[in-house]
Protein backbone atom coordinates (compact mmCIF):
# COMPACT_ATOMS: atom_id res chain seq x y z
CA UNK A 1 0.00 0.00 0.00
CA UNK A 2 1.08 3.46 -0.99
CA UNK A 3 1.09 6.11 1.83
CA UNK A 4 -0.04 9.43 1.46
CA UNK A 5 3.21 10.80 1.82
CA UNK A 6 5.06 7.66 -0.86
CA UNK A 7 6.87 5.96 2.14
CA UNK A 8 6.84 2.53 2.16
CA UNK A 9 5.60 0.82 5.46
CA UNK A 10 8.95 0.18 7.46
CA UNK A 11 8.38 -2.70 9.72
CA UNK A 12 9.56 -1.51 13.38
CA UNK A 13 12.24 -3.27 14.45
CA UNK A 14 11.66 -2.25 18.65
CA UNK A 15 9.69 -4.94 20.60
CA UNK A 16 8.06 -5.19 23.68
CA UNK A 17 7.15 -7.75 25.82
CA UNK A 18 6.87 -11.44 24.64
CA UNK A 19 7.43 -11.96 20.63
CA UNK A 20 4.28 -13.80 19.41
CA UNK A 21 6.77 -16.36 18.44
CA UNK A 22 7.40 -17.66 21.93
CA UNK A 23 4.20 -17.13 23.56
CA UNK A 24 2.44 -19.49 20.89
CA UNK A 25 -1.44 -18.62 21.97
CA UNK A 26 -3.15 -21.65 22.20
CA UNK A 27 -6.75 -22.25 21.12
CA UNK A 28 -9.11 -21.55 24.00
CA UNK A 29 -11.04 -24.63 24.75
CA UNK A 30 -14.42 -23.66 25.78
CA UNK A 31 -16.49 -27.46 26.59
CA UNK A 32 -19.20 -27.17 29.40
CA UNK A 33 -19.45 -30.48 29.35
CA UNK A 34 -16.45 -32.25 30.92
CA UNK A 35 -15.53 -35.43 30.46
CA UNK A 36 -15.70 -38.11 33.78
CA UNK A 37 -11.75 -37.50 33.93
CA UNK A 38 -12.18 -33.92 34.49
CA UNK A 39 -15.13 -34.18 36.80
CA UNK A 40 -12.90 -35.95 38.87
CA UNK A 41 -10.84 -32.87 39.70
CA UNK A 42 -7.50 -34.60 41.04
CA UNK A 43 -6.22 -35.52 37.92
CA UNK A 44 -6.60 -32.14 36.11
CA UNK A 45 -5.67 -30.38 39.23
CA UNK A 46 -2.19 -32.78 38.83
CA UNK A 47 -2.04 -31.43 35.77
CA UNK A 48 -2.30 -27.98 36.09
CA UNK A 49 0.27 -28.09 39.21
CA UNK A 50 2.95 -29.71 36.66
CA UNK A 51 2.51 -27.08 34.49
CA UNK A 52 3.49 -24.61 36.94
CA UNK A 53 5.76 -26.62 38.73
CA UNK A 54 7.48 -27.51 35.16
CA UNK A 55 8.04 -23.72 35.20
CA UNK A 56 9.34 -23.05 38.46
CA UNK A 57 11.80 -25.64 38.28
CA UNK A 58 13.13 -24.28 34.99
CA UNK A 59 13.14 -21.18 36.52
CA UNK A 60 15.17 -22.25 39.46
CA UNK A 61 17.24 -23.57 36.89
CA UNK A 62 17.88 -20.60 34.63
CA UNK A 63 18.63 -18.63 38.13
CA UNK A 64 21.00 -20.78 39.39
CA UNK A 65 23.06 -21.77 36.19
CA UNK A 66 21.72 -18.60 34.43
CA UNK A 67 22.31 -19.73 30.69
CA UNK A 68 24.89 -18.17 28.45
CA UNK A 69 24.22 -15.77 25.76
CA UNK A 70 20.19 -17.11 25.76
CA UNK A 71 17.93 -14.47 26.63
CA UNK A 72 16.18 -15.49 30.10
CA UNK A 73 13.05 -16.79 30.29
CA UNK A 74 11.85 -14.19 33.19
CA UNK A 75 10.42 -10.88 31.71
CA UNK A 76 10.56 -8.88 34.07
CA UNK A 77 12.54 -5.53 33.98
CA UNK A 78 14.84 -4.09 36.31
CA UNK A 79 13.42 -0.63 35.99
CA UNK A 80 15.50 2.05 36.43
CA UNK A 81 18.44 0.32 35.67
CA UNK A 82 17.04 -1.77 32.29
CA UNK A 83 14.40 0.45 29.59
CA UNK A 84 12.38 -0.94 27.27
CA UNK A 85 12.76 0.55 23.73
CA UNK A 86 9.44 1.21 23.24
CA UNK A 87 7.65 0.73 19.91
CA UNK A 88 6.40 3.57 17.68
CA UNK A 89 2.77 3.42 18.54
CA UNK A 90 3.19 4.19 22.40
CA UNK A 91 1.94 7.67 22.97
CA UNK A 92 4.56 9.04 25.57
CA UNK A 93 4.19 12.66 26.24
CA UNK A 94 3.59 15.27 23.10
CA UNK A 95 6.92 16.83 21.97
CA UNK A 96 7.48 20.04 19.20
CA UNK A 97 9.74 18.44 16.18
CA UNK A 98 12.58 20.89 15.64
CA UNK A 99 13.81 21.75 11.70
CA UNK A 100 17.30 21.55 10.92
CA UNK A 101 18.20 25.22 11.88
CA UNK A 102 16.75 23.92 15.31
CA UNK A 103 13.88 26.00 15.33
CA UNK A 104 9.98 24.74 15.80
CA UNK A 105 8.49 23.60 12.85
CA UNK A 106 5.19 24.86 14.37
CA UNK A 107 3.62 27.82 12.66
CA UNK A 108 1.55 28.30 15.19
CA UNK A 109 -1.85 28.15 13.64
CA UNK A 110 -3.12 26.94 16.72
CA UNK A 111 -5.47 24.19 15.51
CA UNK A 112 -3.88 21.88 18.62
CA UNK A 113 -4.51 24.19 21.34
CA UNK A 114 -8.39 24.50 20.10
CA UNK A 115 -8.17 20.52 19.47
CA UNK A 116 -6.58 20.20 22.88
CA UNK A 117 -9.82 17.98 24.80
CA UNK A 118 -7.68 18.98 28.09
CA UNK A 119 -7.01 22.41 27.36
CA UNK A 120 -3.10 21.45 27.90
CA UNK A 121 -1.86 24.10 25.24
CA UNK A 122 -1.67 27.40 25.02
CA UNK A 123 0.58 29.29 22.05
CA UNK A 124 1.41 33.22 21.87
CA UNK A 125 1.76 33.18 18.30
CA UNK A 126 3.79 35.98 16.47
CA UNK A 127 5.43 36.78 12.90
CA UNK A 128 8.72 36.40 12.05
CA UNK A 129 8.13 38.24 9.05
CA UNK A 130 4.73 39.36 7.32
CA UNK A 131 2.84 36.12 6.91
CA UNK A 132 5.36 33.96 8.55
CA UNK A 133 3.72 33.17 11.84
CA UNK A 134 5.81 31.24 14.84
CA UNK A 135 4.73 30.64 18.52
CA UNK A 136 6.66 32.66 20.51
CA UNK A 137 5.92 30.87 23.55
CA UNK A 138 4.51 27.22 23.31
CA UNK A 139 3.08 25.76 26.76
CA UNK A 140 1.92 22.44 27.25
CA UNK A 141 0.52 21.72 30.98
CA UNK A 142 1.10 18.11 31.32
CA UNK A 143 -0.30 17.99 34.26
CA UNK A 144 -3.51 17.98 32.18
CA UNK A 145 -2.77 16.83 29.10
CA UNK A 146 -4.22 12.86 28.67
CA UNK A 147 -1.74 11.71 26.27
CA UNK A 148 -5.33 10.79 23.49
CA UNK A 149 -2.39 12.28 20.90
CA UNK A 150 -5.25 14.66 18.72
CA UNK A 151 -2.56 17.63 18.52
CA UNK A 152 -0.62 14.81 16.60
CA UNK A 153 -3.47 14.30 14.78
CA UNK A 154 -4.46 17.50 13.61
CA UNK A 155 -1.00 19.37 13.23
CA UNK A 156 -0.51 20.14 9.65
CA UNK A 157 2.93 20.35 9.88
CA UNK A 158 3.78 17.47 11.28
CA UNK A 159 5.12 19.97 14.22
CA UNK A 160 3.89 18.54 17.32
CA UNK A 161 3.98 14.49 17.90
CA UNK A 162 4.03 11.94 20.77
CA UNK A 163 7.30 11.12 21.85
CA UNK A 164 8.62 7.79 23.39
CA UNK A 165 9.53 9.52 26.77
CA UNK A 166 7.89 8.78 29.74
CA UNK A 167 9.76 9.53 32.61
CA UNK A 168 10.00 12.88 34.55
CA UNK A 169 6.62 12.92 34.65
CA UNK A 170 5.74 12.22 38.75
CA UNK A 171 6.38 15.72 40.68
CA UNK A 172 6.16 17.14 44.00
CA UNK A 173 4.85 20.44 42.17
CA UNK A 174 2.37 20.70 39.46
CA UNK A 175 4.04 23.81 38.04
CA UNK A 176 7.49 21.89 37.19
CA UNK A 177 4.87 20.04 35.12
CA UNK A 178 4.24 22.35 33.00
CA UNK A 179 6.64 22.30 29.99
CA UNK A 180 7.94 25.33 27.61
CA UNK A 181 8.70 25.57 24.25
CA UNK A 182 12.53 24.88 24.42
CA UNK A 183 12.06 22.14 26.68
CA UNK A 184 9.57 20.43 24.40
CA UNK A 185 12.16 20.76 21.13
CA UNK A 186 13.71 17.78 20.15
CA UNK A 187 15.82 17.61 16.76
CA UNK A 188 13.70 15.78 14.27
CA UNK A 189 15.90 12.48 14.16
CA UNK A 190 14.58 11.73 18.00
CA UNK A 191 11.54 10.76 16.94
CA UNK A 192 11.78 9.80 13.36
CA UNK A 193 10.01 5.95 14.17
CA UNK A 194 7.39 8.14 15.39
CA UNK A 195 6.67 10.54 12.12
CA UNK A 196 7.18 7.07 9.83
CA UNK A 197 4.02 5.21 11.88
CA UNK A 198 1.97 8.13 12.00
CA UNK A 199 2.26 8.87 8.48
CA UNK A 200 1.38 5.34 7.75
CA UNK A 201 -1.64 4.79 9.85
CA UNK A 202 -3.14 8.68 9.22
CA UNK A 203 -2.72 8.39 5.83
CA UNK A 204 -5.59 5.49 6.18
CA UNK A 205 -8.16 7.95 6.76
CA UNK A 206 -6.67 10.06 3.64
CA UNK A 207 -6.58 13.25 5.79
CA UNK B 1 13.85 -35.91 86.58
CA UNK B 2 15.98 -33.02 86.06
CA UNK B 3 17.20 -34.53 83.08
CA UNK B 4 13.36 -35.30 81.81
CA UNK B 5 13.16 -31.50 81.97
CA UNK B 6 15.81 -30.42 80.42
CA UNK B 7 15.37 -32.79 77.33
CA UNK B 8 11.34 -31.50 76.97
CA UNK B 9 12.76 -27.70 77.33
CA UNK B 10 15.35 -28.57 74.84
CA UNK B 11 12.67 -30.52 72.36
CA UNK B 12 10.05 -27.34 73.04
CA UNK B 13 12.80 -24.73 72.57
CA UNK B 14 13.94 -26.60 69.53
CA UNK B 15 10.52 -26.62 67.50
CA UNK B 16 9.37 -23.71 68.77
CA UNK B 17 12.61 -21.75 67.50
CA UNK B 18 12.27 -23.98 64.18
CA UNK B 19 8.57 -22.96 63.76
CA UNK B 20 9.02 -19.14 64.90
CA UNK B 21 12.11 -18.35 64.04
CA UNK B 22 12.80 -19.83 61.02
CA UNK B 23 9.74 -21.45 58.87
CA UNK B 24 7.30 -18.16 60.09
CA UNK B 25 9.74 -15.58 58.42
CA UNK B 26 11.04 -17.61 55.71
CA UNK B 27 7.86 -18.52 54.35
CA UNK B 28 6.30 -15.22 53.61
CA UNK B 29 9.80 -14.86 51.42
CA UNK B 30 9.24 -18.02 50.22
CA UNK B 31 5.61 -17.53 48.85
CA UNK B 32 6.47 -14.15 47.27
CA UNK B 33 9.99 -15.77 45.85
CA UNK B 34 8.01 -19.24 44.78
CA UNK B 35 4.83 -17.27 43.13
CA UNK B 36 7.57 -15.07 41.26
CA UNK B 37 9.90 -18.06 39.81
CA UNK B 38 6.43 -19.97 38.93
CA UNK B 39 5.12 -16.72 36.98
CA UNK B 40 8.64 -16.17 35.26
CA UNK B 41 8.91 -13.58 37.60
CA UNK B 42 11.40 -12.27 39.62
CA UNK B 43 9.86 -11.03 42.71
CA UNK B 44 11.21 -8.91 45.78
CA UNK B 45 14.57 -8.23 45.62
CA UNK B 46 14.91 -4.48 46.42
CA UNK B 47 15.30 -4.42 50.16
CA UNK B 48 19.13 -4.30 50.88
CA UNK B 49 21.22 -3.76 53.58
CA UNK B 50 24.62 -1.77 52.12
CA UNK B 51 24.23 -2.91 48.88
CA UNK B 52 23.46 -6.98 49.81
CA UNK B 53 20.16 -8.26 49.27
CA UNK B 54 20.20 -11.78 50.43
CA UNK B 55 17.56 -12.73 47.36
CA UNK B 56 15.05 -10.84 49.02
CA UNK B 57 15.40 -12.18 52.63
CA UNK B 58 15.23 -9.32 53.92
CA UNK B 59 11.88 -7.91 52.91
CA UNK B 60 10.64 -9.93 55.74
CA UNK B 61 12.91 -8.26 57.79
CA UNK B 62 11.42 -5.25 56.70
CA UNK B 63 7.69 -6.54 56.91
CA UNK B 64 8.42 -7.36 60.73
CA UNK B 65 9.96 -4.06 61.63
CA UNK B 66 7.37 -2.15 59.80
CA UNK B 67 4.10 -3.99 61.19
CA UNK B 68 5.73 -4.25 64.93
CA UNK B 69 5.98 -0.53 64.52
CA UNK B 70 2.74 -0.13 63.15
CA UNK B 71 -0.53 1.12 65.52
CA UNK B 72 -2.14 -1.08 66.77
CA UNK B 73 -5.55 -0.42 65.98
CA UNK B 74 -8.59 -1.15 66.88
CA UNK B 75 -11.92 0.20 65.54
CA UNK B 76 -14.67 1.95 67.47
CA UNK B 77 -17.28 0.00 68.64
CA UNK B 78 -15.30 -3.18 68.56
CA UNK B 79 -15.70 -5.25 71.44
CA UNK B 80 -12.07 -4.55 72.26
CA UNK B 81 -11.28 -7.85 74.82
CA UNK B 82 -12.12 -9.82 72.05
CA UNK B 83 -10.44 -8.20 69.07
CA UNK B 84 -7.27 -8.67 71.09
CA UNK B 85 -7.98 -11.97 72.12
CA UNK B 86 -8.75 -13.62 68.62
CA UNK B 87 -5.28 -13.51 67.33
CA UNK B 88 -4.19 -15.33 69.89
CA UNK B 89 -6.75 -17.98 69.59
CA UNK B 90 -5.50 -18.18 66.23
CA UNK B 91 -1.81 -18.63 66.59
CA UNK B 92 -1.99 -20.65 69.87
CA UNK B 93 -3.10 -23.43 68.06
CA UNK B 94 -1.40 -23.37 65.59
CA UNK B 95 2.26 -23.03 67.47
CA UNK B 96 0.70 -26.01 69.90
CA UNK B 97 -0.26 -28.54 67.55
CA UNK B 98 3.24 -29.19 66.69
CA UNK B 99 3.46 -30.57 69.95
CA UNK B 100 2.36 -34.30 69.30
CA UNK B 101 4.02 -34.79 66.02
CA UNK B 102 7.36 -36.68 66.11
CA UNK B 103 10.18 -35.66 64.16
CA UNK B 104 12.63 -38.41 64.80
CA UNK B 105 12.12 -41.95 66.58
CA UNK B 106 13.89 -43.50 69.66
CA UNK B 107 17.61 -43.04 70.54
CA UNK B 108 19.83 -44.02 72.93
CA UNK B 109 22.53 -41.52 73.92
CA UNK B 110 24.41 -41.61 76.75
CA UNK B 111 22.32 -44.51 78.95
CA UNK B 112 19.20 -42.46 78.23
CA UNK B 113 16.51 -43.01 75.49
CA UNK B 114 15.83 -39.95 73.95
CA UNK B 115 12.61 -39.69 72.24
CA UNK B 116 11.64 -37.15 69.95
CA UNK B 117 8.54 -35.53 70.68
CA UNK B 118 7.32 -33.01 72.83
CA UNK B 119 4.15 -35.18 74.27
CA UNK B 120 4.12 -38.38 73.07
CA UNK B 121 -0.19 -38.67 73.75
CA UNK B 122 -1.85 -41.82 73.33
CA UNK B 123 -4.85 -40.15 71.77
CA UNK B 124 -2.09 -38.43 69.32
CA UNK B 125 -3.93 -37.30 66.19
CA UNK B 126 -7.31 -36.34 68.10
CA UNK B 127 -4.93 -33.92 69.93
CA UNK B 128 -4.32 -32.12 66.40
CA UNK B 129 -8.09 -31.98 65.20
CA UNK B 130 -9.23 -30.23 68.80
CA UNK B 131 -6.59 -27.58 68.24
CA UNK B 132 -7.76 -26.98 64.77
CA UNK B 133 -11.12 -26.81 66.22
CA UNK B 134 -10.26 -24.59 68.60
CA UNK B 135 -8.17 -22.21 65.81
CA UNK B 136 -11.83 -21.89 64.18
CA UNK B 137 -12.44 -19.89 67.26
CA UNK B 138 -9.79 -17.06 66.77
CA UNK B 139 -11.43 -16.74 62.72
CA UNK B 140 -14.79 -16.30 64.10
CA UNK B 141 -14.24 -13.94 67.22
CA UNK B 142 -11.34 -12.18 64.98
CA UNK B 143 -14.67 -11.80 62.23
CA UNK B 144 -17.38 -10.68 64.83
CA UNK B 145 -15.66 -8.75 67.29
CA UNK B 146 -14.73 -6.43 64.51
CA UNK B 147 -17.72 -4.69 64.14
CA UNK B 148 -17.24 -4.70 60.54
CA UNK B 149 -19.33 -5.93 57.90
CA UNK B 150 -16.74 -7.02 55.96
CA UNK B 151 -14.86 -9.28 58.88
CA UNK B 152 -18.28 -10.28 60.35
CA UNK B 153 -19.30 -11.86 56.66
CA UNK B 154 -15.56 -13.76 56.98
CA UNK B 155 -16.24 -15.03 60.18
CA UNK B 156 -19.03 -16.76 59.43
CA UNK B 157 -17.72 -17.95 56.18
CA UNK B 158 -15.24 -19.37 58.12
CA UNK B 159 -17.38 -21.16 60.89
CA UNK B 160 -19.46 -22.73 58.04
CA UNK B 161 -15.97 -23.86 56.16
CA UNK B 162 -14.02 -25.16 58.58
CA UNK B 163 -16.19 -26.60 60.68
CA UNK B 164 -17.83 -28.67 57.30
CA UNK B 165 -14.41 -29.70 56.49
CA UNK B 166 -13.27 -30.71 60.03
CA UNK B 167 -16.09 -33.53 59.27
CA UNK B 168 -14.45 -34.74 56.31
CA UNK B 169 -11.18 -34.80 57.62
CA UNK B 170 -11.85 -36.64 61.04
CA UNK B 171 -13.17 -39.26 58.48
CA UNK B 172 -10.46 -39.28 55.98
CA UNK B 173 -8.17 -40.29 58.67
CA UNK B 174 -9.88 -43.03 60.36
CA UNK B 175 -9.36 -45.29 57.56
CA UNK B 176 -5.56 -44.89 58.14
CA UNK B 177 -6.21 -45.08 61.99
CA UNK B 178 -7.73 -48.57 61.57
CA UNK B 179 -5.18 -50.14 59.29
CA UNK B 180 -2.35 -48.84 61.78
CA UNK B 181 -5.21 -49.67 64.60
CA UNK B 182 -3.47 -46.85 67.29
CA UNK B 183 -3.72 -42.89 67.62
CA UNK B 184 -0.35 -42.13 68.46
CA UNK B 185 1.88 -40.67 66.12
CA UNK B 186 5.30 -42.05 67.01
CA UNK B 187 3.96 -45.54 66.64
CA UNK B 188 2.27 -44.36 63.19
CA UNK B 189 5.86 -43.10 62.45
CA UNK B 190 7.27 -46.16 63.53
CA UNK B 191 5.18 -48.71 61.46
CA UNK B 192 6.19 -46.46 58.71
CA UNK B 193 9.98 -47.68 58.76
CA UNK B 194 8.64 -50.67 56.37
CA UNK B 195 8.41 -48.45 52.93
CA UNK B 196 5.65 -50.48 51.56
CA UNK B 197 3.44 -49.71 54.72
CA UNK B 198 3.55 -45.66 54.00
CA UNK B 199 0.25 -44.35 54.64
CA UNK B 200 0.65 -43.15 50.79
CA UNK B 201 -0.04 -46.32 49.80
CA UNK B 202 -2.24 -47.96 52.39
CA UNK B 203 -4.64 -44.93 51.97
CA UNK B 204 -4.36 -42.91 48.58
CA UNK B 205 -7.39 -41.77 48.95
CA UNK B 206 -7.59 -41.01 52.82
CA UNK B 207 -4.37 -38.70 51.71
CA UNK B 208 -6.39 -36.70 48.84
CA UNK B 209 -9.15 -36.23 51.13
CA UNK B 210 -6.93 -35.31 54.32
CA UNK B 211 -4.95 -32.94 52.60
CA UNK B 212 -7.75 -30.67 50.86
CA UNK B 213 -9.61 -30.88 53.66
CA UNK B 214 -6.35 -29.35 55.51
CA UNK B 215 -5.96 -26.63 53.45
CA UNK B 216 -9.45 -25.60 53.67
CA UNK B 217 -8.90 -25.70 57.52
CA UNK B 218 -5.84 -23.31 56.85
CA UNK B 219 -8.38 -21.13 54.60
CA UNK B 220 -5.75 -20.81 51.81
CA UNK B 221 -6.57 -20.57 48.24
CA UNK B 222 -8.20 -22.67 46.55
CA UNK B 223 -10.53 -22.17 49.59
CA UNK B 224 -9.83 -18.49 50.69
CA UNK B 225 -13.60 -17.87 51.25
CA UNK B 226 -13.29 -16.50 54.81
CA UNK B 227 -10.24 -14.19 53.81
CA UNK B 228 -11.90 -13.54 50.06
CA UNK B 229 -9.55 -10.81 48.55
CA UNK B 230 -11.85 -9.82 46.13
CA UNK B 231 -15.15 -9.81 47.61
CA UNK B 232 -14.68 -8.81 51.83
CA UNK B 233 -11.06 -6.86 51.12
CA UNK B 234 -9.26 -9.30 53.88
CA UNK B 235 -11.86 -10.96 55.23
CA UNK B 236 -11.88 -11.90 58.97
CA UNK B 237 -8.93 -9.69 59.45
CA UNK B 238 -9.75 -6.79 57.90
CA UNK B 239 -10.05 -4.77 61.02
CA UNK B 240 -6.43 -6.04 62.07
CA UNK B 241 -3.21 -4.22 62.05
CA UNK B 242 0.20 -4.28 63.06
CA UNK B 243 1.07 -7.02 65.34
CA UNK B 244 -1.84 -8.48 65.21
CA UNK B 245 -2.02 -8.79 61.98
CA UNK B 246 1.15 -10.38 61.57
CA UNK B 247 -0.27 -12.98 64.23
CA UNK B 248 -2.89 -14.10 61.60
CA UNK B 249 -0.23 -14.54 58.98
CA UNK B 250 2.05 -15.82 61.14
CA UNK B 251 -1.00 -18.70 62.03
CA UNK B 252 -1.54 -19.54 59.06
CA UNK B 253 2.12 -20.05 58.27
CA UNK B 254 2.11 -22.41 61.10
CA UNK B 255 -0.84 -24.49 60.17
CA UNK B 256 1.18 -24.56 57.15
CA UNK B 257 3.75 -26.35 58.29
CA UNK B 258 1.71 -28.27 60.61
CA UNK B 259 -0.51 -29.76 58.13
CA UNK B 260 2.69 -31.19 56.32
CA UNK B 261 4.66 -32.28 59.56
CA UNK B 262 1.05 -34.20 59.80
CA UNK B 263 0.82 -35.41 56.57
CA UNK B 264 4.36 -36.41 56.83
CA UNK B 265 4.01 -38.17 59.47
CA UNK B 266 0.67 -40.37 58.61
CA UNK B 267 1.28 -40.70 54.64
CA UNK B 268 5.05 -40.47 54.09
CA UNK B 269 6.82 -42.11 56.36
CA UNK B 270 7.52 -40.03 59.17
CA UNK B 271 11.18 -39.50 59.36
CA UNK B 272 12.18 -42.47 57.44
CA UNK B 273 14.25 -42.82 54.57
CA UNK B 274 12.80 -45.09 52.17
CA UNK B 275 14.12 -48.87 52.50
CA UNK B 276 16.35 -47.80 55.01
CA UNK B 277 15.50 -48.79 58.32
CA UNK B 278 16.49 -47.21 61.92
CA UNK B 279 19.06 -50.24 62.63
CA UNK B 280 20.76 -49.60 59.22
CA UNK B 281 21.38 -46.17 59.68
CA UNK B 282 22.69 -46.89 63.19
CA UNK B 283 24.77 -49.77 61.19
CA UNK B 284 26.12 -47.50 58.63
CA UNK B 285 27.08 -45.04 61.80
CA UNK B 286 28.49 -47.63 63.81
CA UNK B 287 32.73 -45.97 63.24
CA UNK B 288 31.38 -43.32 65.09
CA UNK B 289 30.89 -45.45 68.56
CA UNK B 290 27.42 -45.68 69.85
CA UNK B 291 26.96 -42.69 70.96
CA UNK B 292 27.83 -40.83 67.98
CA UNK B 293 25.70 -43.29 65.97
CA UNK B 294 22.61 -42.59 67.72
CA UNK B 295 23.27 -39.07 67.28
CA UNK B 296 24.10 -39.03 63.51
CA UNK B 297 21.06 -40.87 63.24
CA UNK B 298 18.75 -38.83 65.17
CA UNK B 299 20.53 -35.52 63.02
CA UNK B 300 19.57 -37.04 59.63
CA UNK B 301 16.09 -38.08 60.86
CA UNK B 302 15.34 -35.12 61.57
CA UNK B 303 16.68 -33.65 58.53
CA UNK B 304 14.69 -36.12 56.42
CA UNK B 305 11.90 -35.06 58.49
CA UNK B 306 11.89 -31.47 58.19
CA UNK B 307 13.11 -31.99 53.80
CA UNK B 308 9.72 -33.72 53.65
CA UNK B 309 7.53 -31.29 55.30
CA UNK B 310 9.61 -28.47 53.29
CA UNK B 311 8.48 -30.45 50.49
CA UNK B 312 4.94 -30.33 51.21
CA UNK B 313 4.76 -26.36 52.49
CA UNK B 314 6.39 -26.41 48.94
CA UNK B 315 3.40 -28.53 47.84
CA UNK B 316 0.83 -26.46 49.04
CA UNK B 317 2.36 -23.08 47.88
CA UNK B 318 2.54 -24.39 44.70
CA UNK B 319 -0.98 -25.24 44.92
CA UNK B 320 -1.84 -21.86 46.17
CA UNK B 321 -0.92 -20.19 43.07
CA UNK B 322 -1.87 -22.81 40.70
CA UNK B 323 -5.51 -23.23 41.13
CA UNK B 324 -8.28 -20.54 41.11
CA UNK B 325 -10.59 -19.94 44.03
CA UNK B 326 -13.60 -21.74 44.96
CA UNK B 327 -16.91 -19.64 45.20
CA UNK B 328 -18.63 -20.47 48.83
CA UNK B 329 -20.97 -22.47 47.20
CA UNK B 330 -18.71 -24.76 45.43
CA UNK B 331 -16.24 -24.84 48.49
CA UNK B 332 -19.97 -26.31 50.69
CA UNK B 333 -20.59 -28.26 47.65
CA UNK B 334 -17.21 -30.14 47.40
CA UNK B 335 -17.03 -30.96 51.08
CA UNK B 336 -20.80 -32.39 51.94
CA UNK B 337 -21.31 -33.68 48.42
CA UNK B 338 -17.92 -34.90 47.50
CA UNK B 339 -15.69 -35.46 50.26
CA UNK B 340 -17.96 -36.67 52.56
CA UNK B 341 -19.80 -39.48 50.82
CA UNK B 342 -15.92 -39.88 49.80
CA UNK B 343 -14.58 -40.38 52.88
CA UNK B 344 -17.34 -42.67 53.73
CA UNK B 345 -16.67 -45.17 50.78
CA UNK B 346 -13.00 -45.18 51.92
CA UNK B 347 -13.92 -45.80 55.50
CA UNK B 348 -16.43 -48.70 54.81
CA UNK B 349 -13.68 -50.30 52.19
CA UNK B 350 -11.03 -49.97 54.56
CA UNK B 351 -13.11 -51.51 57.19
CA UNK B 352 -14.03 -54.41 55.29
CA UNK B 353 -10.15 -55.13 54.36
CA UNK B 354 -9.54 -54.90 57.64
CA UNK B 355 -11.88 -57.50 58.22
CA UNK B 356 -11.18 -59.62 55.65
CA UNK B 357 -7.43 -59.50 56.35
S1 LIG C 1 -2.07 14.67 23.69
FE1 LIG C 1 -4.19 15.32 23.81
S2 LIG C 1 -4.34 16.24 25.83
FE2 LIG C 1 -2.18 16.08 25.41
S3 LIG C 1 -1.64 18.04 24.53
FE3 LIG C 1 -2.13 16.68 22.84
S4 LIG C 1 -4.29 17.06 22.43
FE4 LIG C 1 -3.87 17.90 24.46
S1 LIG D 1 -1.21 22.30 15.14
FE1 LIG D 1 0.97 22.07 14.78
S2 LIG D 1 1.52 23.89 13.62
FE2 LIG D 1 -0.47 24.27 14.52
S3 LIG D 1 0.00 25.28 16.44
FE3 LIG D 1 -0.18 23.14 16.90
S4 LIG D 1 1.90 22.38 16.75
FE4 LIG D 1 1.89 24.38 15.76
Amino acid sequence: MKTMTGLEHSASSVQVGIPAAILKPKKVRRRLDMTLWEKLYVAEIVRGLVVTSKHFFINMIGFIFPPAGKKRKVFTVYYPEEKLTLPPAYRGRPVLVADAAGEAKCVACGLCEKMCPAHAISIVAAEKAPGERYPERYTLDLGRCVYCGYCEEVCPKEAIVMSDEYQGLAQRDRSRLVFEKEQLLRPEGKVKARLTYVRRIYSKWNY
Amino acid sequence: MAADLIESVAKILFIFGVNVGVFAPILGWVERKQSAVMQDRIGANRADILGFTAIGLFHSLADAIKLLTKEDFVPDNASKFFHTLAPFISLVPAIAAFAIVPFGGRYELFGREIHLVIADLDVGILYVFALAGLATYGTVLAGWSSRSNWSLLGGLRASAQMLSYEVAMGLSIIGLIMVYGTLKLTEIGAIQENFFRWGIFLQPVGFIIFMTCAIAENKRIPFDIPEAESELVAGYFTEYSGMKFIMFWMAEFLEMVTISAVVTTLFFGAWHIPFVTDAMLLSWFAPAGPNGAAALAMLVNIAVFFAKVSFFIWLQMTIRWTLPRFRYDQVMRMCWKMLLPLSLINLSITGLVVLLR
